[in-house]
């Protein structure tokens, strides 16, 4: 028996990972977190969970008298040169257990235990010596007494969570990799339901019902448009750009607030870091910087107005028209709004440990152009067009990795502005596809690229 | 066009024959092969498994869709070491066979053969569904 390779060949000139290999890696690494989900459910459950359960359960009720009470001290080294020391309250008992008189010190749950000696303390005042109270004996060993019961749900809560975590990840892998264990990678995409459910990171992509690999455009046809049929969603980079300088100017600050209340309770001390000070200077200039950007980007993205396209007919069909409505609100000028389809392609591929996007357009044609576009709050710029999707066009394609997207690109050049672009997404089907409701009106008098302004 | 995956003491060969000429194919027509296995003597296929599927090439990571699959490991049904087999299915709507810059789909029909012991091999035969022109890049980012 020879021992699989490490390296085998894939298509073109790449050298991929061996799979047997691959699949013992991913087997060792699943079968790892689950023992280790087991170990620790275990020991949890068994130092924590099952002596609280039996407190609870098996212990028997029973009246006592307080003879004595005091602190318990815990000691326990915390490398490399400290050590932590908890309190708990103690009281000696005597009690009737299984017939005879016990003395003894109760036990409490574990957590009982406080680094606050003082709390301790104040909890320890609360019992009177000589008073009578209920307690709770084992009956396999009686010396065994508590003055108190309940549950520590939050160390359940640990318990359960941590363990099981671990052991789902574990065992789902270990599942997965066990199902597709001598298959071939034909059976095992065709049989993927069950193994992408025991997948947490997979991301399944959804198609529309009958065309398998073309995306689902539900979610591009529940807006109705005011004019024509639908309104098309916006994706635009200037808002990512936004949502982005806002994250960072908001972590940053976030962080340079925390060192600089360390720095301020330091200096009302009387005691000066002048490492934290020099520290919060630079941190203080970028997260100036980061505000500044943000608030560019804020007055940019609103400064422009927004920008809305119509459509009559969706999903579209290669060589089929299609009128759309493009709307530009805001104030100002704008120099030129230009209107065009698209067909881009999208590759995600790993690069090490980098997962990298790559696109590509692979064909535009501008559909129109308006020059000196004159917007104004009350009477937003409209203009209409007709859009051609060329006969034989490629279709929608999407999958895990790759993807084929048409957009509808409205590229703007402000007076005063940086220039700005805002992409609608749009799905076209094969051709010959008798899509549901697809019944394009023809539109205008058949001239591709047509367009003309109807009011502003 | 036969691909070896995994080179052995002895090297099969699956030779196809499509239905349809230059294999090309549109959608919902049937295809149908036949194909014959030679080079095998003497060993014993245990299993034999029928796929018409399409994959991604190009930049990203290869993504794999099965639109027809067929085990056969019943052994009246499994052929001998020279033999034919055939079999035939709907094609689909999509996707259709594109030649993209960084994204290709491309159709194929796999036979893959398991011999006994831990050893298999994989006939690939790409046919075209769809008559969709080659791409051109306009432009590109990362």
């Amino acid at each position: 028996m020879r021992l699989p390779r490490f390296f085998s060949k894939k298509r073109g000139h790449r050298r991929t990972g061996s799979r047997e290999w691959g699949v013992f890696g991913d087997g060792l690494f699943h079968g790892t977190l689950l023992l280790a989900g087991l170990f620790f459910g275990a020991l949890l459950v068994s130092g924590v969970a099952a002596p609280e359960w039996r407190i609870n359960h098996a212990f028997l009720e029973s009246r006592c008298t307080i003879l004595a009470k005091g602190l318990a001290r815990t000691t326990v080294a915390d490398p490399p040169a400290a050590v932590i020391t908890t309190w708990r309250p103690c009281l000696r008992v005597r009690y009737v257990a299984n017939g005879s008189v016990h003395e003894s010190w109760s036990d409490g749950p574990s957590t009982e235990n406080t680094p606050d000696r003082e709390a301790a303390l104040r909890r320890l005042a609360a019992w009177t010596l000589g008073s009578e109270a209920t307690c709770w004996y084992d009956p396999a060993a009686p010396q065994t007494v508590v003055l108190q019961r309940g549950y520590n749900w939050w160390l359940w809560l640990l318990s359960l969570l941590l363990p099981g975590a671990l052991v789902l990840v574990g065992g789902s892998g270990l599942v997965r990799g066990l199902r597709s264990w001598g298959k071939s990678e034909e059976h095992r995409a065709a049989s993927a339901g069950f193994s992408e459910l025991l997948d947490p990171l997979a991301q399944p992509t959804l198609a529309a019902p009958g065309y398998p690999a073309v995306p689902v455009w539900d979610d591009l046809v529940n807006s109705p448009g005011t004019i024509l049929r639908y309104r098309l969603p916006i994706e635009s980079p200037e808002n990512w750009t936004l949502v982005g300088f806002g994250l960072f100017a908001l972590l940053w600050n976030a962080v340079l607030v925390v060192l600089a209340v360390g720095a301020g309770l330091d200096l009302l001390g009387g005691r000066i870091d002048w490492w934290l000070f020099a520290l919060l200077v630079p941190f203080l200039g970028v997260g100036i910087g980061g505000v500044i950007m943000f608030i560019r980007s804020l007055v940019f993205a609103t400064a422009v107005g927004p920008t809305q396209l119509e459509i009559a007919d969706h999903p579209l069909l290669p060589g089929r028209q299609y009128d759309v409505l493009l709307a530009q609100g805001g104030t100002g000028t704008i120099r030129s709004l230009a209107l065009s389809l698209e067909l881009e392609e999208q590759a995600t591929f790993r690069q090490g440990t980098d997962t990298r996007t790559e696109q590509a357009v692979v064909w535009k044609q501008s559909v129109a152009v308006f020059h000196e576009v004159n917007a104004a709050p009350h009477s937003r710029f409209e203009a209409r067009a007709v859009v051609e999707i060329p006969p034989g066009a490629m279709h929608s394609f999407t999958s895990s990795h790759n993807a084929v997207r048409w957009r509808l690109v409205v590229r703007g050049t402000p007076d005063r502005w940086p220039e700005f672009s805002r992409i609608f997404p749009v799905v076209v089907f094969p051709p010959d596809a008798e899509a549901k409701e697809a019944s394009p009106r023809p539109a205008g008098n058949g001239e591709a690229s047509r367009s003309r302004e109807v009011s502003r | 066009m036969t691909k070896a995956m995994d080179s052995g003491s002895a090297m099969p060969r699956v030779d196809m024959q499509f239905d349809r000429p230059h294999r090309q194919h549109e959608p919902h027509d049937q295809i149908s092969v036949r194909y014959r296995i030679e080079g095998c003597e003497g060993e014993h296929i245990r299993a034999i498994e029928h796929s018409v599927l399409w994959y991604t090439e190009g930049k990203g990571e290869e993504d794999l869709g099965v639109h027809f699959f067929q085990r056969l490991t019943d052994r009246a049904l499994l052929p001998s070491a020279t033999a034919t087999g055939a079999f035939t299915t709907p094609l689909p709507q999509s996707p259709l066979s594109y030649e993209g810059v960084i994204v290709k789909v491309r159709w194929c029909v796999r036979v893959r053969l398991f011999f006994e012991g831990s050893r298999d091999f994989v006939s690939e035969h790409v046919f075209t569904l769809g008559r969709i022109p080659p791409a051109q890049l306009v432009s590109s980012r990362t």
